[in-house]
């Protein structure tokens, strides 16, 4: 067995893990509660007042985005995106947990490129001073992807971390 | 570029997230192109200026505060009330009563969940075969699809950019064939079985009724709004998500308020799975089509094919065989913007398409290796897969049947259509 972190370091990371849970859960209820109050509120402006914000749809839809990018950071941690997965009910133990390494690097990377390449283009429309929604600089709606496909890089990081123990530990035990 | 493909599709198999798939083919098809990689995201962001998608996380949450609140059971005893007196009645109910909740919770597998576990043990009491039940319930958990406000409806809307309110108003006629069939299908099997459920009773209907009398209101103007065309979608859904939480959560209090994150948590876990997808496909598309990859499909299509009759005929082998690998949504977002110029090609409507994609995805909920509903059913009955995959299937050929109909029936999709 590899040795095993300081209890205070375990303690800290297990707290770390607690926050950042209850961050990403805060950020998808307040979204959606207010998506669904801003949408109603606009209804009811426009056939009662004949009024609405111009700024609202613009808004909502960008609230779709981000929406979408931290319900996407959630189904990582659950590891519950949609897939496949065919072969590896016939995969024979050793080889199942293998192939999990592999998909979870493969994934990791993936979601680090993404990250990067998002940020790029976070990086160049803070540079030439993007706009939208009426003025407001447009990094401030866009910083979501790279923070959300950060976030996913490192959960599956984590994953190919954790496999790659497992995959460590049957190796360990299967020699004499 | 062959070899790339193959570990992309190796990875898919082993269970990679499709989005990182679709993800990785994306950037590399941009580095062969020489294309600044950030083009992805800046594709990707489109999902954020897009019209229509703000119904998909609306809706979904109302699905699944519905079927966690006591409405399923009230949908049954409604229905039952409505149709229980027809021989055969509680199959139909049954039928009915899944098409509905399908079309309002936007076909996610919830219904199975929801609805089979009222309706199953209820079919077994009432004397049906314990086999046509499994069966049945398994297949009626996809079977409202093609009603509006079904999430892959407005997804194919957003993705083929053609009016929501006309594919809602297509799905009708073939959704209903596929309920009739279905129906037919039940009657036939049970036939020995003439009994009706239960007499026909003005005080159970106005029993049913007042139980749900703070439900009924949604469907009327939901349904009553959309394909009148007098609110829009996402209008529809907002109001649909909050009343909703008002109804279930504060006057009849079936779901306690310190649940309520738990259930925004979760559906927009499949938001963001579904939508995730949309974004990184919409970059896999946008280089495909560069690449010219839709005349390329239509070069080898039409080595097979001479006419609108042979391509339906090609184009329902192809949906069929990608929707026993593919789930709906993702099928949507990668195969549609390119069939959509080949179909061009043949005179294929693109609303009668659409209804044909979604119909014949339907039947991939119920084929074998990985139908969700087949897997969902296995679970939620504890029965093995392999009773399930053979009670489903000759409502699968049922189905199968339909939905070769609405394919060669243009008519059938378009019949509703203004204008035409």
């Amino acid at each position: 067995m590899t040795e095993p972190p300081g209890r205070l370091g375990r303690r800290l990371s297990e707290r770390l893990e607690r926050i950042g849970r209850g961050l990403e859960d805060l950020v998808l209820i307040v979204l959606l509660s207010a998506m669904i109050l801003l949408a109603t509120t606009q209804i009811v402006l426009r056939n009662a007042f004949d009024f609405g914000f111009i700024w609202a749809d613009e808004v909502l839809k960008l609230m779709v985005l981000w929406v979408a990018l931290f319900g996407a950071v959630a189904a990582s941690r659950a590891d519950k995106h949609i897939s496949i997965d065919v072969v590896s009910r016939f995969l024979s133990p050793g080889l199942r947990v293998a192939s999990e390494l592999v998909v979870n690097g493969f994934t990791a990377a993936v979601c680090a490129l993404l990250a990067w390449h998002s940020g790029r283009f976070v990086y160049s429309a803070w540079e030439f001073g993007d706009r939208l929604v009426g003025g407001l600089p447009a990094w401030w709606f866009q910083i979501v992807m790279p923070v959300a496909f950060g976030l996913m890089a490192w959960r599956y990081l984590l994953f190919t971390g954790a496999t790659a123990l497992r995959l460590a530990n049957r190796w360990r035990y299967r020699e004499p | 570029m062959i070899l790339v493909g193959l570990i992309l599709l190796v990875l898919a198999l082993l269970g990679a997230p499709l989005f990182a798939v679709i993800a990785a083919s994306a950037l590399w098809g941009y580095y062969r192109a020489d294309i600044d990689l950030s083009a992805v995201a800046i594709e990707f962001f489109s999902v954020g200026t897009m019209p229509f998608l703000l119904a998909i996380p609306l809706f979904t949450f109302a699905g699944f505060v519905l079927s966690e609140s006591g409405a399923p059971r009230r949908l049954v005893r409604i229905t039952r009330a409505l149709l229980g007196w027809m021989p055969g009645g509680l199959a139909i109910v049954s039928l009915a009563a899944c098409a509905f909740f399908t079309a309002f919770t936007g076909a996610s597998g919830v219904t199975i969940i929801a609805l089979g576990a009222i309706l199953y043990p209820a079919l077994t009491q009432a004397g049906y075969p314990e086999r046509f039940n499994l069966g049945l319930v398994t297949s009626a958990g996809s079977l409202g699809l093609l009603f509006a406000p079904s999430l892959p409806l407005i997804l194919y809307g957003v993705v083929a950019q053609q009016p929501i309110d006309e594919l809602f108003r297509a799905g009708v006629l073939p959704g209903l064939l596929m309920l009739i069939m279905l129906s037919g299908w039940s009657l036939w099997v049970n036939r020995r079985e003439r009994q009706p459920l239960s007499e026909f009773s003005w005080r159970e209907v106005a029993g049913a009724l007042r139980e749900s009398a703070w439900e009924i209101p949604l469907p009327v103007v939901v349904l009553g709004g959309i394909y009148s065309g007098l609110i829009g979608v996402s209008e529809a859904a907002a109001v649909t998500a909050l009343y909703v939480v008002f109804v279930e959560v504060l006057v009849l209090r079936e779901i306690p308020l310190r649940e309520l994150p738990r259930i925004m948590r979760e559906s927009m876990l499949l938001v963001g799975g579904i939508l995730v997808i949309l974004g990184v496909s919409l970059a896999s598309t946008n280089i495909m089509i560069d690449a010219g990859v839709p005349q390329k499909l239509l070069a080898v299509v039409e080595q097979f094919v001479s006419g609108p009759l042979t391509f339906l005929l090609l184009l329902l082998v192809f949906l069929l065989i990608l929707g026993a690998i593919l789930d709906i949504f993702s099928a949507l977002v990668l195969v549609v913007p390119l069939i959509l110029p080949v179909a061009a090609q043949y005179d294929i409507h693109p609303v009668h398409l659409g209804i044909v994609f979604l119909a014949a995805m339907q039947l991939g909920y119920l084929t074998p290796p990985v139908g969700l509903n087949l897997f969902i059913a296995s679970y939620r009955f504890e029965v093995p897969i392999v009773r399930v995959y053979l009670a489903t299937l000759p409502f699968l050929l049922i189905l199968l049947i339909s939905v070769i109909i609405i394919t060669y029936m243009p008519a059938l999709s378009l019949w509703l259509l203004p204008g035409t």
